[in-house]
């Protein structure tokens, strides 16, 4: 451990760190440009020069490139390390324009902090400014590359970080150029990670362009809930609206990037077709009085049919909070429910994920990134949970294997060996890959399996990531069972599952039942549910059979919807009550690894500026109240609903659920890290085996809906500017299977299912299972969204294939 | 006679020279002002001329192509420190940007001209027109039509987009002021 003095203060850091790294931990700051620390350092901008007074190296030296040693005095206040950076600056500046004011980076500029810092204002060069053209980067970022100053921290990240190749850097000497080779799109779902790295601003948020200044922003420490990581992020609010989000350092879970889901998925709290007033029967009230004539209609029905007689359901895309007093509520009243998962797979699988994962098997995604030995199983991170791919890419970068046990044609920026295996096998393959036991797989797979499982033999810390949406309760026990049998083994095994929503994990804490939407149908179909009150969910969405699920809503007696966002089951609402989002109301969420978050609110609420003013000047109008500052969280009105008096302020509540729940016992004390919660063992499930439906002969192929990244998660696809990264409808087929079909790719295919006819686009992949035929969802096929973790059987003479033209 | 008895007389005439200069002075001056005309000018029916760098109603200027001056960049609302501007901006068609709105409460402004001196285009500046008090409280707040002007006011020249370097329908890369063409990193030719 080396021991050095910088700037009179010494320090002791560890071995191989470079010294603006010490630097960095004794809370001193040296300018930097292209130094960062996801990147590592290359010594490009010469800005962090710092003088080292005395020790092994002597003079002027870029911080950035030296390691800490022994016996180091460093200055980073000296007059000639001083002078030296405010030449650097100023030769930094030389081609810089003169765009500050109508750049967006102005504000928060580290470039024009450092050139204020280092002193330099008058530009002394008479020569002409070097210019470049820009490009097209997509609808996500703007490009305008005269203001760069060669820090190469986008194309360092982009390709070496992210793994993707289509942005780089080109040119010589003066000419060097940082862009496409082409002008287009961004190719990498981590795209927007450059708008936060670049130091000034040749990147910047395109959505967000000429929204604000940085000191206008009410900003705050947030969580995201695009999917079920919880990567932590900064949200920016202004004039009632959400502006930007940016990634948000985190040890625990995502390290300072974030996807681009992630990113742009908040368009939903701004939309102006957002309920913000209550609506009866088709006439807008205030908020209270729907929750009031809510409330009275329910205690009727209630009256008249019994308690029972009431059903909720709730959702994963909640917050802690409201899943809590929703399922409070439910027990005291007698009502059904809530329903907190929408098919029996899922319900089953997220419950036994929950059930599986413990204190010493789970592992952050930080911990991923020094596994050296990853192994997925039926997941697809960088569709269901993107930001795990990029830490998987991170292990794999330091020498990591990865294997993938799945039946996509996945596609992820690393290299990967991959299994294909159809879903009701894969339990098969683990087991196999557990106890060495082969018999039970094809023969063509014994020597594939036997030197994967050679290879996770031989490594001291192999992660298993399993997915929930395509497996069943069986693999993900199975998955469990393989990570205890390598702790067992001496191993330091870790459990990674990815979750369909941000709050499953929650979910599946507080609901005891299980019950799924299924259920529900079934029992309203039955006559036994009279009333629904659906609380930010979208049935709609979420259950396939639509034709089952309108005639059932057509036999209640009272629907009331409660949600934040404008859903189709909104239409069908007899008492619409608005809720507040996560950024209004603020929220605890629950990720996949069981690590408890707290959001806070990002701003009060009310109608954006943008729609009161119509684009143009906010109205003349003095009022003293917040323009739809009325709407309640969500919890709150779970209480009102029920004619009871909620916690009146977010403190007593959360003492109220750690003293209700024991499961929730730790979470009223929060650290930034958040708290983890585990089941407690005498809850937790064994598997059952369930599954979905298998295959039961051949001629039959599986279809399985599957995540895609954009275009898939229920508040990211209402994003307008993420609209044209939805996938296009395709089915995705085995090469083998296509042969009996005498099909190839681009042909249309027509499938002919118990619900409608569906037609995509047929694409051909060796490495897709062979039986399987796979979809991922998007907005674009004909009922919006297939139910996750649905499967369908489809007979062969229901699949027909056209010749494209 | 004793020296300290001399030197209490010759004071004693000081004081008394004093009294009798103070006496003649104040006659003299009321004197000379009963047979003179008034100091006061006649406000609303004379004004005098103020200086141009008085402070008072603000306005937002043109550039000298006669173009909205204003680029919207958040800076005048920044340093206000009585909080009275409030703006958003937005891109143009020609790619320059404007701000969709512009609203000064003038009911707030205290006319300290720190928004002039933040400007970076000169868009914003002060001018000596100080006659604008209203009955209603709603009419002192100016949005951007009550603001705008079509001349450059103080600052003849200067022309933001010109220096700039963005891309705008009048010029592209290259074309500024001091710019060189645009670099093709196609080649290897210097």
């Amino acid at each position: 451990m080396p021991k050095l003095i910088i700037d009179n203060r010494e320090i002791e850091v560890p071995e191989g760190i470079k010294v603006i790294e010490a630097a960095d931990r004794a809370g001193i700051y040296i300018p930097r440009f292209c130094y960062y620390a996801e990147l590592g350092a290359v010594g490009a901008c010469r800005i962090c020069a710092v003088k080292f007074v005395d020790g092994p190296v002597k003079g002027i030296e870029m911080s950035c490139m030296i390691n800490a040693q022994d016996g180091m005095v460093v200055s980073t206040t000296d007059p000639e390390a001083r002078d030296f950076r405010r030449h650097v600056i100023e030769w930094l500046m030389m081609n810089h324009p003169h765009d500050c004011p109508v750049c967006d980076e102005g504000g928060h500029c580290l470039l024009q902090d450092l050139t204020e810092s280092c002193d330099h204002g008058i530009r002394r060069y008479k020569g002409k400014k070097r210019t470049y053209v820009d490009q097209y980067l997509g609808p996500l970022i703007q490009h305008e590359e005269n203001r760069c100053i060669q820090c190469y921290r986008c194309s360092r990240y982009y390709q070496e970080f992210a793994g993707y190749k289509d942005l780089g850097v080109m040119g010589i000497a003066q000419r060097i150029y940082f862009g496409r080779y082409a002008a287009g799109v961004l190719e990498s779902p981590f795209s927007g990670n450059i708008i936060d790295l670049c130091p000034t601003g040749v990147y910047t948020d395109k959505p967000s362009r000429y929204t604000g200044r940085r000191w206008d922003y009410e900003r705050v420490p947030g969580i995201c809930i695009n999917c079920s990581l919880g990567c932590h992020i900064t949200v920016s609010a202004r004039y009632r609206e959400i502006v930007y989000l940016e990634g948000r350092y985190s040890g625990k879970v995502n390290g300072s990037f974030i996807c681009d889901r992630g990113r742009y998925g908040f368009f939903y709290a701004n939309l102006e077709e957002r309920p913000r007033q209550g609506r009866v029967r088709g006439e807008d009230v205030p908020s209270g009085r729907a929750i009031t004539m809510a409330a009275q209609r329910v205690k009727e029905v209630s009256e008249s049919h019994g308690a029972a007689a009431i059903a909720v359901i709730g959702s994963g895309r909640s917050s802690l909070e409201t899943i809590a007093a929703l399922t409070h509520v439910c027990k005291v009243q007698g009502w059904r429910g809530p329903v907190l998962f929408d098919s029996r797979v899922s319900s089953e699988s997220v419950r036994t994920a929950v059930s599986c994962i413990a204190q010493e098997l789970a592992v952050s995604m930080k911990e991923i990134e020094s596994a050296d030995f990853i192994l997925t199983v039926g997941a697809d991170p960088i569709n269901e949970a993107p930001m795990l791919a990029m830490a998987m890419r991170q292990a794999w970068r330091k020498g990591a294997g990865v294997a993938a046990i799945d039946c996509r044609s996945l596609d992820w920026p690393f290299q990967f060996e991959q299994v294909t295996a159809a879903p009701d096998d894969m339990a098969d393959f683990l087991a196999a890959l557990e106890n060495s036991e082969t018999t039970v797989i094809s023969d063509r797979f014994v020597a594939q399996i036997k030197s994967i499982a050679a290879k996770i033999r031989a490594c001291h810390r192999p992660v298993v990531v399993c997915g929930t949406e395509i497996t069943d309760s069986k693999i993900i026990y199975g998955a469990a069972g393989f990570v205890k049998a390598m702790r067992q083994a001496g191993q330091e095994a870790g459990l990674f599952y990815t979750l369909p929503a941000a709050n499953s994990y929650g979910a599946a804490l507080l609901d005891e039942i299980g019950e799924t939407a299924e259920d529900l149908i079934e029992r309203i179909e039955s006559g036994e549910i009279k009333a629904l009150v659906i609380v930010e969910s979208d049935l709609w969405d979420t259950f396939s059979d639509r034709q089952r699920l309108i005639q059932a809503l057509e036999q209640l007696e009272l629907l009331v919807v409660a949600d934040f966002m404008a859903t189709e089951i909104l239409h069908r609402a007899d008492i619409i009550i608005p809720t507040l989002s996560i950024f209004e109301a603020g929220g605890i969420y629950v990720n996949q690894e069981g690590r408890a978050q707290w959001s806070p609110p990002a701003y009060a609420g009310g109608t954006p500026i943008k729609i009161t003013g119509q684009g143009g000047h906010p109205p003349r109008i003095i009022r003293p109240d917040i323009p739809a500052g009325d709407i309640s969280p969500a919890w709150r009105m779970a209480w009102w609903l029920a004619d009871r008096q909620p916690p009146a302020s977010h403190d007593l509540l959360l003492d109220w659920m750690g003293k209700t729940f024991p499961v929730l016992e730790k979470a009223a004390n929060f650290t930034s890290e958040g708290i983890r919660l585990y089941l407690p063992e005498a809850r937790r499930k064994t598997a059952r085996e369930t599954g979905g439906r298998k295959i039961q002969s051949l001629g039959e192929y599986l279809l399985l809906p599957v995540a895609a990244v954009f275009g898939d998660e229920p508040m990211a696809q209402r994003s307008p500017c993420l609209e044209g990264y939805a996938k296009h409808p395709e089915m995705w087929m085995a090469a083998s299977d296509a042969r009996l079909f005498d099909a190839s790719d681009g042909d249309a295919a027509r499938l002919q299912l118990p619900y409608g006819p569906l037609e995509l686009t047929l694409r051909l992949s060796e490495r897709i299972a062979p039986g399987t035929l796979i979809v991922y969802r998007c907005p674009d096929l004909f009922w919006q969204q297939f139910a996750r973790s649905s499967r369908f059987i489809v007979p062969k003479d229901r699949i027909r294939i056209e010749k494209k033209a | 006679m004793q020296p300290i008895i001399v030197i209490g007389f010759l004071n004693n005439m000081k004081v008394l020279i004093e009294i009798a200069y103070a006496l003649y002075m104040g006659f003299y001056t009321t004197l000379k002002n009963l047979f003179r005309g008034p100091f006061t000018e006649e406000y609303p029916e004379y004004k005098r001329p103020l200086p141009a760098r008085s402070r008072a109603q603000i306005i937002l200027t043109s550039d000298p192509d006669g173009q909205e001056r204003c680029v919207a960049c958040y800076l005048c609302s920044a340093v206000c420190p009585v909080d009275c501007i409030s703006m958003q901006a937005a891109e143009a068609d020609s790619g320059r940007r404007y701000a969709k709105w512009f609203r000064i409460n003038f009911g707030r402004c205290i006319f300290c001209g720190l928004c002039e001196e933040a400007c970076p285009t000169s868009a914003i500046q002060l001018t000596p027109f100080f006659e604008n008090s209203k009955r209603d409280i709603l009419k002192m707040v100016y949005e951007k039509a009550d603001l705008q002007v079509d001349h450059c006011g103080k600052d003849k020249n200067y022309n933001f987009y010109a220096y700039a370097g963005i891309v705008t329908k009048s010029a592209g890369k290259g074309e500024h002021v001091k710019e060189e063409k645009p670099v093709d990193v196609r080649t290897n030719m210097p």
